[in-house]
Formats: structure tokens, C-alpha cells, sequence
């Protein structure tokens, strides 16, 4: 049989088939095979240089030992390129999964809370954090804000402190204006120049402006329907008096003053009307002021007139 | 006291609910008499029995804190009480009862790993690794390690699977034993826990998201800010004398990277090739062997799959940083420092780390014991860098 192509061990094999007597010598032989060296490195390295002189040994001279140090990342998301990102998002992670058999509340039903802006996140770790990967350390923080308060672990409060805003809008209430013991309301309102306090009272739809009737107050017509506009736009110039004070400005600036200071003073009464209102633009300030004339212009922005040579 | 409240709710509801038509008709007036007697004794002797099995219920004292749930509004201190009293009674009661036989748990290979020794055939065929990608996906570089077809898909030999397993668990406890930075990269949707708890055990690195490119062909730009320390020989931070060094120092490369997903991170990996660093990787029937140093032929679209051969690997690093820190102990240190960091700056600092390190003043013997460990633990670094 010819055998000199097989592999090593086939060819002992197919050797044992045909000469049963010859195992023991077959097996000696591999026994003996010295094993193979596969690492070539150090032959290698030893080949490319002469192997360096050991100076101190030989005189005596002891070589001092090598100080034992190495280096290594501070946190184990070294290679994520934002190691404090990648720790706080797996703190947080760990937290929601060790407390997840707590009991919650529904849904829409935990504290609002204000979370931390990104930019504040970003400026606090140093790192380029990306909306979508803090996004996941906010959802994780929302999961542990619905665990029921009275069962929330000491670790949940502080990671939720650490992610809160120092101040939480949510927890600010609109203050109610009060109605006195005659039934009036006060509201205040401002516009450009113009200040103005408009006292409601239920009643039959008499106005008075600085004592004056409201024709008499404001020669255009459009000023006198912006009075009273917050009482047009909700339908209800026949249910209140109104007697107001305003001071400053011009004419246009007192009845829009107003227009802001009965709709206050009518969200006294009926804070349930403030949408309709404010969709009337009857609470909303208008911060705009007279703008300041600037060197080189005539007035704000109006430039000399240009003239030839 | 559940079981009085079922009791005495259906004895009252027994007791007032209307009799049957039928069952009325069926009586005549004379034997009336004799059936409510016998009904109600039936209630009285029911009542009794309840009571009794009650009141040894009671003499149990396994439910004396349990209050039954009121429907008058639940407060918040209800709910805590509530939630304290059912964790109390599953506390007490928990082990009464049949016994529940081992259901599944998610979860449960990332909580407890199993061990480099843990690995049997059995295991790897539940965890699903063998099953590969449709035939018309395949790589014919993969031929070997494919047992055979079945429905359209190629089947991973579990044997070349468990040999391979076993072959990187041995390269990662080698490399955690020789003081080795390893990282585990798996960067699918779900890998993340499996991949943080193999760094942890392994005291590694872990990367579950996308790898920035060039983090280790360009590391002093994308690492620039991230912080690396000293440690000695016991993993005791350095705290003194090295600032200076550090703050200067090139970006750290891992010494081993392990990556559960080598089809998307061929950038990484071309990095490592690049920088001689060795890998491993969990190659499928469809992905290119020769892109890992030493593949691991196994389902990688299975969690379980990666979450079985990530924690083998991650057990096999805890073992080899135990090892390491025994040997450190004895005094036998397996790596070597890093050319360059020398010692601390100043001889005060040197001597406080140094404390840390040895106790009592090195005998000669020790001396001259350490040096020929420091050779011969060179020549190991030499053999296992020529390997990788």
C-alpha cells in the first residue's frame, strides 16, 4: 500500500492495519516526536541584536529592582471616549434594575420633576454628550421617579437630586389675586409707558376711567373697545363694573395697560376663563418700549436724508 | 385569614342567596320544615367548622401583622405598611408550600456566569449557539467549524465551539495574569449588561457603544480626556508622584480586545491589527475568520449565546487577576512596568508607595528571588507577546 502522501497519523494507522506487530514501535516513535515550538519571537529578537550587557552583574553590584507600577484607566469605560457619560448612565441602570420590584405609581400620576438641561450636563462632566445618549440616563431617572416616595431608598434620592434643577418650575403656583369683602378684584397691567389698575366688581357694565366715562377717557373708538376687550372676548361686559386708574403715557398705552389689568382682575373672578384670555391676548405683557435713538441716525434707525456734495 | 374572609363571605352569601325555583316546587309543605332544619344545621355545623379552622389558623401566628385590604382610600403610609407586611409574610411563608421547580430567568447568565469549567455541550446548544446564518450567507472560510445543514441553515459545531471557548478563556486568564488592560467590545442592542459585567470580573474595559474610530490608531486626540492612574502591584492606587507622567502620557491601547460582534466593528479590529494587539472574536457562518486572532465559531444574533461565552470569558479574567494578585502577594509579580514611568519623583513619595508594597525590609534572598522572577517573568511576557 502506498502511504508516503498521507498526514503523520494516518499513515501510523493504515501502518498498525497492515502490520498489527509493529504498535508498540510505531508508538515509541511518536512518543519521541519533541514538541513543537511555535513562538519564533524570542529567537527573533535574539537574532536582530547582540542581547544586552548586564553591566552590574557581573562586578557585584547589585541592580536595583524595577519599581512595580503600571498604568491603568481611572473608570472602565476608558474606550467609550466619555468615561464619566458611560458611569453615570450604568449607576443610574443599576439603580432601576436593583429596585424594580418596588411598587410605583401610575403613570402619569409621579412628581414632575425638572431635569437638568444637556447643557448643564455637558458643562458639569466636560464631555461631548450627545441629546439622545443623555436622553437615556433621563428615562432611567423617570422610571426610578415613579417608585412610590414613602418606599423611595436612600441611593434613588440622591441620584434624583444629582439630576434635579436647583429650582423646580413645576412646584411655583400662580398666586390667585384676592377678591375683597365688597366683591372687588384688583388687576394691574403695563403697556410701553402706561401703568394701570383696574378694580372689577360684579355688576352692570359701567366703566370709569380716572373718574371719566369711558368715552370721555378715550377719543378713538379702537381704545375704548381695547378696555374692555378682555370683558368683549369672554362675553361678559354686562356682568362687571369696572373702575380703573391709569397714568403714563399716551392714550394708546393706557387702554392697552388696561386691557391687561381687567383681564387679571377677571381672572380673579373666573380663573377658569385665563385660556380664552390668553388666547384673546388679554394676559400676555408686550415687552416692547420705545427703542433708543442711536449717534448717526435721525431717530432709532432713520438715517439723515442723503444730500448731493 | 384570607381563607376565614373566603369562608365567611361564601357562608354569607350561601346563606343569603334565594333558594331555586326548582327546588322549592320540588317540596311539599310538610316536608318544608324538615329541610330548613336541615339546612340551617348544615350552616351552623359549616360556620363552625370555619371558625375552628380559623382559630388554628390563628394559633399559627403567621398572619397576625397581615391587615386585609380596606377600599377606604390608600394612603401613602397604607402602601409602605402594605409593601412591608408582604415582604414579612413572603419572608415567613415563602419556603411552605410545593416547591417551585427552577423556571427562567433573563437575567440569569449575567447575574452568575458560568465558569471557563462550566462549559459542556449541553450548555452551548440551550444557549442557541449553534445556530448559524442561512447557507447562501455563509463564508466558506468557516467550512471547518460547520457540522452540517439543517432547513436552510448552516449548524456550528459545538465541539469546535467549547475547544474554541476554552482556547480564548485560557488567552484572557493569561493576559489578566500577566497585568494585561482587556477589552470586551460588544456593541449590538442588548450586549450592554453582558459586556459590563465581563469588564467587572475581568477588571477590564467595556464598550457598548459605537467605537469611535481611531480610539486606538489616534488615541492621544479621541482619549485625550480621560483619565488613567498608577497602581502597584496589588492594585493599590498611586496617588503621589506620578502626576506629572500622567498628565504627559500617551493613551493606554488595550492588551487583549474581545469582541462579541466582529461584522461591525472591522474598523476596531483593523485598528488592533495595526498594533499587533490580539483578539477574539465570536465569528458566525457568515462573518470572515481572519479578521480575530482567535475566533470562537458561535451564534452571535443570540443574547443568550453571547451572554454564555461573554461571562465564560469574563470568569476566565477574574481567575487570572486572582491568580495575578496571589502571586503578587507571595511577591512574585508577572508583568513588568512600562518603559519610561520609572519611579516617583520624589524619594518621600517613593518611600510611601513602597510601604504600600513591602512590609519589612527585603531579606538577600528575596532580593536575588526576584530578580531571577523578573527574568523569568520577562521571558514569559516575551513568549506570550510572540504568541498573541
Amino acid at each position: 500500500m502506498k502511504v508516503s502522501w498521507h498526514p503523520a497519523t494516518l499513515k501510523e494507522t493504515l501502518q498498525c492495519a497492515s502490520h498489527p506487530q509493529s504498535i508498540s514501535f510505531s508508538r515509541q516513535r511518536v512518543i519521541n516526536i519533541r514538541p513543537r515550538n511555535f513562538t519564533t519571537s524570542t529567537r527573533l529578537q535574539a537574532g536582530i541584536a547582540a542581547a544586552e550587557i548586564d553591566f552590574g552583574g557581573r562586578t557585584g553590584k547589585e541592580k536595583e529592582p524595577p519599581f512595580y507600577a503600571r498604568l491603568v484607566p481611572t473608570s472602565a469605560s476608558y474606550f467609550t471616549a466619555q468615561p464619566l457619560f458611560t458611569d453615570d448612565l450604568l449607576a443610574v441602570q443599576t439603580l432601576v434594575e436593583r429596585y424594580s420590584n418596588l411598587p410605583t405609581v401610575k403613570p402619569g400620576e409621579a412628581p414632575r420633576v425638572a431635569w437638568r438641561p444637556l447643557a448643564d450636563y455637558r458643562d458639569s462632566v466636560g464631555e461631548v454628550v450627545q441629546a439622545s445618549k443623555y436622553s437615556k440616563i433621563i428615562h432611567a431617572l423617570q422610571r426610578l421617579n415613579h417608585i412610590q416616595a414613602s418606599l423611595m431608598p436612600e441611593p434613588v434620592k440622591d441620584a434624583l437630586n444629582a439630576y434635579k434643577r436647583n429650582v423646580n418650575p413645576f412646584r411655583n403656583v400662580v398666586k390667585v389675586a384676592p377678591i375683597d369683602k365688597l366683591g372687588r378684584s384688583l388687576g394691574a397691567g403695563r403697556r410701553k409707558a402706561s401703568t394701570a389698575r383696574a378694580w372689577l366688581v360684579e355688576g352692570t357694565g359701567e366703566v370709569l376711567v380716572n373718574g371719566k366715562s369711558l368715552v370721555d377717557a378715550f377719543g378713538r373708538v379702537h381704545d375704548r373697545e381695547s378696555v374692555i376687550w378682555a370683558l368683549k372676548a369672554t362675553d361678559r361686559i354686562d356682568k362687571y363694573n369696572v373702575w380703573a386708574l391709569a397714568n403714563g403715557g399716551g392714550t394708546t398705552g393706557q387702554a392697552e395697560a388696561l386691557t391687561l389689568a381687567v383681564g387679571k382682575a377677571l381672572m380673579a373672578h373666573e380663573p377658569a376663563l385665563k385660556p380664552a384670555l390668553r388666547r384673546a391676548g388679554c394676559v400676555t405683557r408686550d415687552p416692547r418700549r420705545v427703542e433708543r435713538k442711536k449717534p448717526g441716525h435721525v431717530k432709532a434707525r432713520k438715517m439723515p436724508a442723503w444730500v448731493k456734495r | 385569614m384570607i381563607l376565614r374572609n373566603v369562608a365567611i363571605r361564601h357562608g354569607r352569601s350561601a346563606l343569603a342567596a334565594p333558594l331555586r325555583r326548582s327546588f322549592l316546587r320540588s317540596m311539599t309543605t310538610d316536608t318544608l320544615t324538615h329541610e330548613t332544619d336541615a339546612l340551617s344545621h348544615s350552616v351552623h355545623n359549616h360556620l363552625k367548622e370555619t371558625h375552628s379552622i380559623e382559630a388554628s389558623i390563628n394559633q399559627l401566628n403567621l398572619t397576625k401583622t397581615f391587615v386585609p385590604p380596606s377600599d377606604a382610600g390608600e394612603s401613602l403610609d397604607s402602601i409602605k405598611t402594605d409593601y412591608d407586611s408582604q415582604q414579612r409574610l413572603n419572608k415567613r411563608t415563602g419556603k411552605l408550600g410545593s416547591a417551585v421547580e427552577k423556571g427562567y430567568v433573563p437575567d440569569a447568565l449575567v447575574r452568575n456566569p458560568p465558569k471557563p469549567a462550566d462549559v459542556t455541550l449541553e450548555l452551548l446548544m440551550a444557549s442557541q449557539s449553534h445556530l448559524g446564518h442561512s447557507t447562501s450567507l455563509w463564508n466558506p472560510a468557516n467550512q471547518r467549524y460547520i457540522f452540517g445543514i439543517r432547513q436552510g441553515i448552516h449548524i456550528i459545531s459545538l465541539e469546535e465551539t467549547a475547544a474554541h471557548l476554552r482556547r480564548a478563556a485560557k488567552v484572557v486568564e493569561g493576559v489578566a495574569y500577566h497585568g494585561g488592560l482587556i477589552l470586551f467590545v460588544g456593541t449590538r442592542a442588548g450586549q450592554g449588561p453582558a459586556i459590563v459585567k465581563a469588564a467587572r470580573l475581568s477588571k477590564g474595559c467595556h464598550l457598548f457603544e459605537k467605537w469611535i474610530p481611531g480610539s486606538i490608531t489616534n488615541g492621544d486626540q479621541i482619549l485625550a480626556r480621560c483619565d488613567i492612574k498608577v497602581v502597584d502591584k496589588d492594585d493599590v492606587d498611586i496617588t503621589s508622584g506620578f502626576e506629572d507622567k500622567i498628565g504627559d502620557w500617551k493613551a493606554l491601547k488595550p492588551d487583549l480586545v474581545v469582541c462579541m460582534n466582529p461584522l461591525e466593528n472591522y474598523i476596531m479590529l483593523h485598528e488592533c491589527g495595526l498594533n499587533n494587539i490580539p483578539t477574539i472574536g465570536v465569528i458566525d457562518t457568515d462573518a470572515d475568520p481572519t479578521w480575530v486572532t482567535y475566533p470562537i465559531p458561535a451564534n452571535d444574533d443570540s443574547l443568550r449565546c453571547i451572554q454564555v461565552i461573554a461571562g465564560v470569558l469574563g470568569r476566565a479574567g477574574q481567575e487570572g487577576q486572582g491568580r495575578r494578585l496571589e502571586a503578587a502577594k507571595t511577591g512574585h509579580i508577572t508583568w513588568l512596568p512600562p518603559p519610561g514611568l520609572g519611579s516617583p519623583e520624589t524619594a518621600e513619595d517613593k518611600k510611601a508607595a513602597a510601604n504600600k508594597v513591602r512590609r519589612g525590609p527585603p531579606t538577600a534572598d528575596e532580593i536575588a528571588a526576584e530578580q531571577s522572577r523578573g527574568k523569568s517573568s520577562k521571558q514569559e511576557m516575551d513568549d506570550v507577546d510572540g504568541e498573541l
